[in-house]
């Protein structure tokens, strides 16, 4: 796998070799598909107990060690270390829910204070992990990192005779994948359904029988899993050390944001379109005549969420597009010609 | 030699240095969070807003006030060389040093209570965890803009601040520092002291308690917050200012998110909501910076120790949250009027059979 991604952090390195547009375009899909994966579990985490959970960037940072662990020191393939560190973020997150969360939001724990607390973990995991990294470092042979280490090996997936760019096919079926198994759960089976209407009433729900304490445990394991899963998939592509998952904490909130905290579908969409915009954006300010470093590349998600704020706090699945085309339609007579029905504007 | 300590004096001033930066920092975070219950977990923001203007400028404008020559290409370089230059020309001209010294703070305060201004505006009118994420992440824009523009701060090479106490005589020079350092932040503690004490304390904790209820009555609660915010982050800039002034340095890797979440530790560790317990959790924090860095080569393990102390402080804060969510000093009641002085006083009255007004304003 060629990797032209150089780390926000790092030297900013100028690219400008032919065929690069295509680079970008392959990059910007797999950056996009990550962050999916990451949010889609903080929307869920987020629509069980109305709290942003700072530690949500952690769950991928867990994920990719252990996934690294299991590659470089027991010589697993790349794709058979995605379930596990799916397991392993998934049963830590569940444990979290059960330990910490739980127990404070059923002491009546206000937003803030499950946000320090989320805070807190998410500092006690993090410099779990560096202690981690130095101890394996010191332990391990000296070729071995466990500190800004990348998966070098030419990853490919060979489907029946079709060999496909192993990051760029993996990410995106994992996300067609949740896509599809999302859609089957919450729509079509029982306990999907039961889940949204936990989501939704919680108290109504737990009325007619519904076990909202468990759906809320799933919802977490599934967090969790989904943020490791992403989180294994980190050293095919940017250099992983402790802070990998802080490092796209920003962007995950960024994503949910934009998407509306209310919504898994924008999340997904809005996954896409910050990844897309940080990657492209960050590549046109890079060239000449701006040229500025790429270390400069957080302020582009930045500047997607303070815009959102401003412009529409509630997100994608928060505006009310019957109004806004019902709007556009008055403000320009008839120039805008798409039928919509505005009955709740007259 | 005391308990292995080379040199106690130097262990004490250090100690006591950074124990006034890291009370103003958590007086103003309680003033904040404590009083109003903004989630600021942006804190590191306005403390290295205020740093970076002092690195930033304090070096340059003298030079340009006393015509030192230095070449702006090399500056990354030669800024220490310069810093000492200046603080040479401090040296000989005390009153100079401290006009700059007070101007350097001021702009500092002034620039982190706009930084205030502008990191919350975006969401100031949302709900808390909107506003909570806003500042975090702002909280990291600013280091990285600082880390990769050398113009400012020189990027990753920091930067040498020059010393306007150059002209206070060596004997006493650094108790001179500790002087000022204490003295702005018993003057921060004693203006939320008496701000927590007024009516507009009152309105705080009445937004607090209940949002609704006190626009109800006629609150401006954004415009509260907006306030509040601005009033912290300038504290907060002043802590970095001092801070930025003792060290001689400012470096931006220095200014972490990390040391948001400390500040939150000593709030809620000591008790948000009251000035003393901010202060005691500024008290315990700094006492454990201290010790590790004090000790920390004596221990041998095979990972830096600060990871290890960050692992146990979260642990605590977990553990704060659940069983002793109040902290160690417990908030008290605003004082309004004394009821039990009053109650004393009706009782004498009564005795002695005369009448007393209720609510005499004695």
């Amino acid at each position: 796998m060629e990797n032209t991604a150089k780390r926000g952090g790092g030297a900013g390195e100028k690219r400008g070799e032919p065929m690069i547009h295509l680079e970008i375009l392959k990059e910007a899909v797999m950056f996009s598909n990550l962050l999916v994966l990451m949010s889609i579990g903080l929307t869920l985490t987020y629509m069980t107990l109305k709290v942003p959970n700072f530690s949500h960037g952690d769950f991928a940072t867990l994920g990719a060690y252990a996934a690294y662990t299991l590659y470089k020191l027991m010589g697993a393939g790349i794709v058979s270390t995605v379930p596990v560190a799916f397991l392993f973020s998934g049963a830590v997150a569940l444990m979290l829910y059960y330990v910490v969360f739980r127990p404070l939001w059923k002491r009546g724990a206000g937003i803030v204070v499950l946000m320090i607390a989320s805070i807190a973990l998410e500092i006690a995991i993090r410099s779990c992990v560096h202690i981690y990294a130095d101890v394996m470092t010191a332990a391990t042979p000296p070729d071995v990192f466990f500190r800004g280490f990348m998966i070098t090996e030419e990853f490919v997936l060979n489907i029946g005779g079709l060999v496909l760019p192993g990051l760029l096919t993996l990410s995106t079926l994992m996300v067609v994948v949740l896509v599809v198994s999302l859609y089957i759960l919450l729509t079509k089976t029982k306990f999907g359904i039961a889940m949204r209407a936990a989501i939704e009433n919680p108290s109504l729900a737990s009325t007619v029988g519904i076990n909202v304490d468990l759906v809320y445990a799933v919802s977490w394991f599934l967090a969790g899993g989904l943020a490791g899963a992403a989180g294994a998939l980190i050293p095919l592509y940017f250099p992983c050390d402790p802070e990998s998952g802080w490092w796209f904490l920003l962007r995950i909130f960024t994503v949910t944001i934009l998407g509306g905290l209310s919504g898994l579908w924008g999340t997904i969409v809005s996954g896409y379109i910050v990844g897309f915009s940080e990657v492209i954006g960050i590549y046109l300010l890079s060239q000449p005549p701006l040229s500025l470093s790429t270390a400069y590349r957080p302020a582009i998600a930045l500047l997607i969420l303070v815009i959102t704020l401003l412009v529409a706090p509630k997100g994608l699945s928060g505006i009310e597009w019957d109004q806004v085309m019902y709007s556009l339609k008055k403000r320009f007579g008839g120039v805008v010609s798409v039928g919509v029905g505005d009955s709740r504007s007259s | 030699m005391v308990l292995g300590i080379v040199d106690p004096v130097r262990f004490l001033l250090d100690f006591t240095a950074l124990y006034a930066v890291y009370m103003i920092l958590s007086v103003s975070l309680n003033f904040e969070y404590g009083y109003l219950g903004i989630p600021n977990f942006g804190k590191v923001l306005f403390f290295a807003g205020g740093a970076f203007i002092v690195g930033g400028m304090t070096a340059r404008f003298v030079a340009w006030l006393a015509g030192i020559a230095y070449s702006p290409e090399t500056y990354s370089i030669e800024n220490v060389k310069l810093s000492m230059q200046v603080s040479q020309y401090f040296a000989q001209n005390p009153g100079v040093a401290i006009l700059v010294l007070l101007l350097a703070v001021v702009l500092a305060i002034g620039f982190s209570a706009l930084l205030g201004l502008l990191a919350s505006y975006p969401a100031i009118r949302l709900r808390e965890d909107y506003l909570g994420i806003t500042l975090l992440a702002m909280g990291e824009l600013l280091r990285v803009i600082a880390r990769n523009y050398e113009p400012w701060v020189c990027g990753t090479f920091g930067v040498a601040v020059p010393d306007p106490l150059a002209w206070v005589p060596t004997s006493l020079h650094d108790f001179a520092y500790i002087a000022l350092m204490l003295s702005a932040a018993f003057g921060v503690w004693l203006f939320t002291e008496q701000l927590a004490r007024s009516p507009f304390g009152r309105m705080l904790r009445a937004i607090r308690d209940n949002e609704v209820a006190a626009a109800a009555l006629g609150k401006d609660v954004v415009k509260t917050r907006m306030k509040v915010l601005i009033v912290g982050s300038a504290m907060a800039g002043l802590a970095g200012a001092l801070h930025a002034f003792y060290t001689h340095a400012v470096h931006p890797d220095d200014y972490m998110p990390i040391r948001t979440f400390l500040v939150w530790v000593m709030v809620i560790l000591g008790g948000a909501g009251n000035n003393a317990g901010a202060m005691l959790g500024a008290l315990i924090y700094t006492l454990i910076d201290r010790l590790i860095a004090q000790y920390k080569y004596a221990i041998a393990a095979p990972f830096d120790v600060n990871y290890l102390s960050y692992v146990i402080l979260g642990i605590v804060l977990i553990l704060v949250l659940m069983y002793k969510p109040e902290g160690i000093l417990p908030e008290k009641p605003s004082e309004t009027i004394d009821f039990s002085r009053k109650k004393q006083e009706l009782e004498q009255a009564k005795q002695s059979g005369r009448e007393l007004e209720v609510f005499s304003s004695d």
